[in-house]
């Protein structure tokens, strides 16, 4: 079973017509099990305690802002008129577009046959339904009278003998939300029943071996099962592609159906998609190349994954600069004076710093993984994808607030400034966030055991026939 | 143990470590003729379907019937919600506005359809099952780890223990072990009932207090959430609010901002500015400058006085009222007249007005009389339109200017008005319509006659005053006479 | 699993040079494609007016650049990500790719007609435009400061330069490798794939922004670039498809292209299918929500008279129908089957392009009777397409005659002919 490795764990470099191996080091199928249990079975490490710690406080203090919120009444944050939509909204936008790069990498890279994918899907999903919880919680507070957030659904009401407004975008997006939601969490969790049962197995407690048993339900690892299974996961990657897009195209809708200025415009649904891939792999690089080293997961989370999520961050950073572009463009080719406007004050208006953030972190910063060097070294990779995070949670700013700001009235036009608490609820959905992904780290396996292991059969096969 | 067990044999396993060693053992198996055959695999093994030969599955037709079945909910259900049950019109569109339900329609296909797939999968595969024979091996645990297990059930009709054993030994497995009855006990854990029903119970409650809400009637108040959401503190006009900071509850004009239709300089000032720019650039900044301050609370102290009019006026005064002259314009204008200018100009115009009676019956000594508007040099040719409307608007000597009260279109109103009023003093027959001429006429003869006859009646009976008058004074000197007493 | 992988066949194996039945039909191709052309042109030029016969003549020239650089967009697109499985017919999209150098030459009529009359094909062309419609000067003055005759050359020879240097620089290392199987040359391709795949990406854009919106010159979409895009690579797949369909039935490489790669074209344009209508449909869905004026005219006059059958049919007919068919993984697995969808959907490609470009034509001549020039455009569409497709196709078996239909030395040839779907 052992397998030419290059020099070093570097894997990032292919000849042309041979393969570079994704898993590394002279690794069996037992070594894959072990790397992935043993996260999950040892002693949680000091970092995890304190990084747990502190999530859960930030958590904690969501809470209570959240609670603080419902007693007071949705004045307590900065949303005055005319920027009804302030950080609510922003925040929103912002954790959906991360909930984009687990199932985008799960079902687009697994129908587009990338095998890289199989050892950094797991985390991306369990990513991608932890950021759509937190995006979830925003428009469910941002209502008004949070209690009465059931009437969103469509469900016959005594009180109000009428149903939702199904012309509007939002209730698409109650839908789409929702919708992708569910199909993330069914996608993850299939995908994860096998890791469960070898859990399962390895289990020494009795209570533990009852828990993973269940969550199993019972997998054996049938062959008739397992053809079964990826049926149904290919079926399933097959709908979660085209749903994946379309719940950004929906939240683009949110905006582009109006009217406002700097809103409606037809590039938004493909554009907001491509910013929600490029924000995902940032936050998938941001916390697995920290977690791969403290884990010790290089073999199976190698280089030429990091190189191959970096090259996708440059490919959709230069999507979204050229859609940035051709708006500028557009709104001066169009001569609507409204649009030209729109754009001409986001760029130097009142919000000014708040775009060229936005211009230097999305457009500029991601410019630096033509660089071989950058997309290799897994400190820069961090640091470029945080200023990325940075970027996109500013892009959605922009877009809500300096339009918000400044429509079609300009007796309303006012300046918006967040108050302490809607700092306290962006921070504090990064608690929720990490809590839950911190959990998952524990309790979960972080990695696609069965399809890393094969991917090594694979590479096995393709070895052993190069030897005859 | 052993004996117990042996009448339950289901079947033989044994285990492989690679999978090439596996995939030759199934197809010698297959070509054995078995056929209640499987594999247990940690991971999906490329081309076992067919070392096998297992038949693909139908799971693609009930996830497409899932999905279809999806596409129609969403639009029957938005279709009869949105455009039968509750029909109502948002944003001017139709009432079945099919590319609004789109969005609606595709994630329901994809909700469905991906439940299809879940589900449909784990009921063909008869999942969850949580005992399964093959578990009691304990060295099958590594199924699921790194060891490949190939199995031959009993039922299979080739079934034979000796031989199939003998068989999945040549196939090079170095453990082959007969499968038999899961013995561990059937009972489910008594915690797990324990708190199976504790959470089903602890679930219901909610629903309970909901459903028991839903049929009571009480007579306490209603709690309200945020009690100045559901009573708002509405304010009057001039009464004073805390919220703003010149506490003020009725707010002014936001700075820089100018009402419909008041952009157009020439209608403000009753001036044609183009023509001032000309002949005093000067005058018509501080013009433009004081219109526009105007507006602006703020900065109204710091209004330069507008341009006074100068003696010899050379003011390129707008010579025509830029409103269109309409029966409603004068009527408003009357109406408008009524109530701000006739007090002192009297309802004619003739400068005798309440306030002008009462300051000559108290005999006000600084009362300077409100002019007459039937003056000569008041008329149109002297007096143009423009400066009529400045005179309103700015006042003149003692008169106030009621830029403040009167709007600017009313003003005009006014100017209009006035007209009519100067007309109505001076009016030649040809300035009436000539279908009303013969009208006026008719009326004007009846008048003369009427006037006429009244003249003759009068002379008549003044005559006859005459006549008796005399006729009693020659009485009165014919008595004198007769009674020289 | 396969055992043992396939051998490739030595590079002057008779399955890897054009067909002799195929190069036979070059030149009659050449002949009487350019005849069909010209007479297309002349049927809608005399037949109706200037502005039928060069619109018919836009529309034929667009089918073939959008096919032309369909294909450019899957070459890079291939090097790009290192895919293995496409390389057995890569040669095809290549052999399409380098066809931009003859349209930028069928370009010149456009040009032509731009420079020497008023608003032949392009209304904004005509001096006295913003006059007879009453635009407001301001915004129409600066309006033609991207929308003048020279600037719009301009960029139309940049956009050419980019594309034929980019088709050249990519033909010639692949037919290189051909000679000295150099690996190399893949790993020179492969480096500058990714700003060739962005340099392709802006100039597509705004080529189709330049090409097709501007028939309408007020109205704007910003995802006008990204409609266009979505028929050129859903149509290049299927000409892939179709030729490599062909190609095998006149028995070249038979051993090389396999069921699974009719596959995973199949799959492919069954995606590109569903991204086709996700991009049209939001193009549509925005515009018509939004419902401004300045957006709505474009689709408003698609609604007008026998234009509502063409807009509503292409919903039917080039997505509903093909994404049914090619749905199955029966079909997929099907090359006749396949190659029938996808010639299919080429049609389909030309009726949508016909969508885009037609109406502005048709809406410019106010006076005539709309049945007359229904048929006339039609038919001069017909024989335009016709004749250059023919022409362009007829090129296409010359300089395949010259070279190879199989990178043969491709060093990932040996992977991409044991390629195996799931």
């Amino acid at each position: 079973m052992s397998l030419a490795i290059p020099v070093g764990l570097n894997n990032s470099t292919e000849r042309p017509g041979e393969r570079a191996p994704l898993v590394l080091g002279d690794t069996t199928y037992h070594d894959i099990t072990e790397t992935v249990c043993q996260v999950a079975e040892r002693k949680p490490s000091k970092a995890w305690v304190i990084g747990f710690l502190i999530a859960f406080a930030l958590l904690q203090w969501f809470g209570i802002c959240i609670l603080y919120l419902f007693y007071t009444g949705v004045g307590v944050w900065g949303n005055r008129s005319p920027v009804f939509w302030g950080w609510p909204i922003v925040n929103f936008v912002f954790w959906v577009g991360i909930g984009h790069a687990g199932t985008l990498i799960s079902a687009i890279l697994f129908l587009f046959r990338q095998e890289w994918r199989t050892s950094i899907n797991r985390a991306a999903e369990a990513m991608t339904i932890f950021a759509v919880a937190c995006a979830g919680t925003f428009p469910g507070i941002h209502v008004g009278r949070a209690w009465l957030a059931f009437w969103l659904a469509p469900y016959p009401s005594l009180n109000l003998w009428m149903w939702p407004q199904f012309r509007s975008p939002l209730l698409w997006d109650v839908f789409a939300v929702s919708t992708y939601g569910t199909v993330s969490l069914l996608f993850w969790y299939m995908g994860m029943v096998p890791d469960l049962a070898t859990f399962r197995d390895r289990s020494k407690n009795k209570y533990r071996r009852m828990a993973y048993g269940i969550l199993s339900l019972g997998w054996s690892g049938s062959s008739r099962h397992w053809m079964r299974y990826e049926k149904a996961y290919a079926l399933l990657a097959a709908f979660a592609a085209p749903l994946v897009l379309s719940v950004h195209t929906i939240v683009s809708f949110d905006f582009a159906v109006s009217q406002v200025p700097g809103w409606h415009t037809t590039i938004f649904p493909p554009y907001f998609v491509a910013g929600a891939i490029f924000s995902g792999f940032a936050m998938v690089l941001t916390l697995m190349v920290p977690a791969r080293s403290m884990l010790g997961l290089e073999k199976l989370i190698t280089i030429r994954h990091l190189d191959n999520m970096c090259k996708i961050i440059l490919a959709t950073g230069s999507i979204v600069g050229l859609a940035y572009g051709t708006e500028f463009f557009i709104a001066w080719y169009g001569q609507v004076p409204e649009e030209m406007f729109a754009f001409q004050n986001r760029a130097f208006g009142p919000y000014w710093w708040a775009y060229w953030t936005m211009i230097s972190c999305n457009v500029i910063s991601p410019q630096l993984f033509w660089i071989k060097k950058f997309r290799t070294t897994p400190w820069i990779i961090v640091l470029i994808t945080i200023f990325v995070n940075i970027g996109m949670w500013f892009e959605r700013f922009v877009i809500v607030v300096s339009s918000l700001s400044r429509d079609y009235l300009p007796s309303a036009w006012a300046y918006f400034t967040p108050t302490w608490v809607d700092w306290s609820m962006l921070i504090g959905s990064f608690g929720l966030f990490f809590t839950l992904f911190l959990l998952f780290c524990r309790l979960m396996p972080i990695i696609n055991m069965a399809e890393t292991k094969a991917t090594l059969a694979k590479q096995i096969h393709i070895a052993h026939m190069d030897e005859h | 143990m052993s004996d117990k067990n042996e009448n339950k044999i289901h079947g033989v396993v044994a285990e492989f470590t690679s999978v090439a060693s596996l995939l030759a053992a199934c197809e010698r198996v297959r070509d054995e003729g078995y056929t209640k055959t499987d594999a247990y695999t940690p991971f999906p093994v490329h081309g076992i379907d067919t070392a096998l030969g297992i038949k693909p599955t139908v799971l693609p037709w009930i996830v497409l019937c899932c999905g279809l079945t999806g596409t129609a909910t969403a639009l029957v259900m938005q279709i009869w919600m949105n455009s039968i049950n509750y029909p109502y019109i948002i944003s001017g569109k139709p009432f079945i506005s099919l590319p609004a339900f789109i969005p609606v329609a595709f994630e329901l296909t994809i909700l469905f359809a991906s439940f299809g797939a879940f589900f449909g999968m784990w009921l063909l595969n008869g999942l969850p099952r949580f005992s399964n024979p093959v578990f009691t091996d304990p060295r099958f645990d590594r199924a699921t780890d790194d060891r490949f297990f190939l199995y031959i059930d009993a039922k299979d009709s080739r079934f034979n223990q000796t031989q199939v054993e003998k068989l999945l030994a040549d196939t090079g497995s170095d453990y082959v072990q007969s499968v038999v009855e899961d013995e561990s006990p059937k009972k489910v854990p008594k915690f797990i009932v324990t708190t199976w029903i504790t959470v089903m119970v602890l679930s219901i409650i909610p629903l309970l207090i909901v459903l028991k809400m839903r049929v009571t009637n009480s007579g306490s108040p209603r709690f309200h959430v945020f009690y100045d959401m559901d009573f708002s503190p509405s304010k009057d006009a001039q009464q004073n609010s805390t919220l703003f900071a010149d506490s003020r509850a009725m707010r002014p004009d936001v700075p820089g901002t100018v009402s419909r239709g008041q952009m157009d300089l020439n209608f403000q000032t009753g001036i044609d500015v183009d023509k001032l720019t000309q002949i005093d650039p000067l005058g018509a900044e501080r013009l433009v400058f004081a219109v526009n301050a105007d507006v602006d609370p703020a900065t109204k102290d710091e209004k330069p006085e507008a341009a006074p009019p100068s003696v010899m006026d050379t003011t390129p005064w707008l010579k025509e009222n830029p409103r269109e002259i309409t029966l409603d314009l004068v009527e408003k204008g009357q109406q408008q007249f009524g109530i701000y200018c006739s007090v002192c100009h009297g309802l004619n115009g003739g400068g005798n007005g309440l306030v002008n009676r009462r300051a000559q019956k108290i005999l006000a000594a600084t009362w300077i009389p409100p002019s007459s508007l039937h003056q000569e040099i008041l008329y149109a040719d002297k007096y143009p339109d423009g400066k009529l409307f400045n005179t309103i608007s700015n006042g003149i000597r003692k008169m106030p200017g009621y830029a403040s009260q009167i709007k600017v279109e009313d003003r005009w109103a006014i100017v209009a008005y006035v007209r009519a009023l100067q007309n109505s003093q001076n009016a030649s027959m040809d300035l009436v319509p000539k279908a009303k001429q013969k009208d006026l006429e008719k009326k004007k003869s009846e008048i003369d006659k009427k006037l006429k006859e009244q003249a003759e009646a009068e002379k008549k009976a003044a005559d006859a005053a005459t006549a008796k008058a005399e006729a009693e004074a020659k009485a009165a000197e014919a008595a004198a006479a007769k009674d020289p007493t | 699993m396969s055992h043992s992988r396939p051998v490739v066949k030595p590079a002057d194996d008779p399955a890897f040079t054009l067909p002799a039945s195929l190069s036979a039909l070059s030149f009659p191709m050449l002949v009487g494609g350019l005849l069909a052309l010209v007479v297309g042109w002349a049927v809608g030029t005399y037949g109706e007016n200037a502005k039928i016969g060069m619109s018919a003549y836009l529309t034929a020239f667009m089918y073939c650049l959008t096919l032309s650089i369909g294909c450019l967009f899957f070459v890079l697109i291939q090097h790009l990500v290192r895919a293995g499985w496409s390389t057995v017919v890569r040669r095809i999209a290549e052999l399409y790719m380098v066809m931009i150098v003859p349209l930028a030459i069928l370009f010149v009529p456009i040009l032509i007609s731009l420079l020497f009359g008023e608003g032949v094909v392009y209304r904004w062309d005509n001096p006295s435009y913003a006059e007879v419609n009453h635009l407001p000067m301001a915004s129409w003055g600066e309006k033609s400061r991207w929308l003048n005759q020279y600037w719009f050359t301009f960029r139309a020879i940049i956009y050419f330069a980019i594309w034929s240097g980019l088709a050249i620089y990519y033909f010639r290392g692949s037919t290189e490798q051909d000679q000295t199987g150099e690996r190399s040359v893949t790993d020179r391709l492969q480096y500058w794939s990714g700003p060739a795949t962005m340099a392709f990406c802006g100039t597509t854009s705004f080529a189709a922004f330049d090409w097709i919106m501007s028939l309408s010159p007020f109205w704007y979409s910003t995802m006008f670039g990204v409609y266009m895009f979505a028929g050129c690579v859903l149509s290049a797949h299927c000409l892939l498809c179709v030729s490599a369909f062909v190609l095998q039935k006149k028995g070249a490489m038979r051993d090389e292209v396999t069921i699974e790669h009719y596959h995973d074209l199949g799959k492919l344009i069954f995606g590109f299918l569903l991204f086709w209508i996700y991009i049209a449909f939001s193009q549509y869905l925005l515009i018509w929500y939004g419902n401004i004026p300045e957006e709505t005219e474009w689709f408003f006059h698609r609604q007008e008279g026998g234009w509502v059958y063409v807009s509503i049919g292409l919903v039917f007919f080039h997505w509903l129908l093909p994404f049914l068919g090619t749905m199955s993984r029966h079909v997929r697995r099907r090359p006749w089957a396949m190659c029938f969808w996808a010639s299919y959907v080429l049609v389909m490609h030309y009726v949508d392009l016909f969508w885009m470009i037609m109406p502005e034509a048709h809406k410019a001549v106010p006076s005539a009777a709309p049945a007359h020039i229904g048929v006339v455009g039609i038919v001069a569409s017909v024989l335009c397409v016709a004749g250059m497709l023919s022409l362009m196709v007829g090129l296409v078996l010359q300089v395949a005659g010259q070279t190879k239909i199989v990178a043969v030395r491709d060093p990932r040839l040996r992977e991409s002919m044991a390629f195996e779907n799931l």
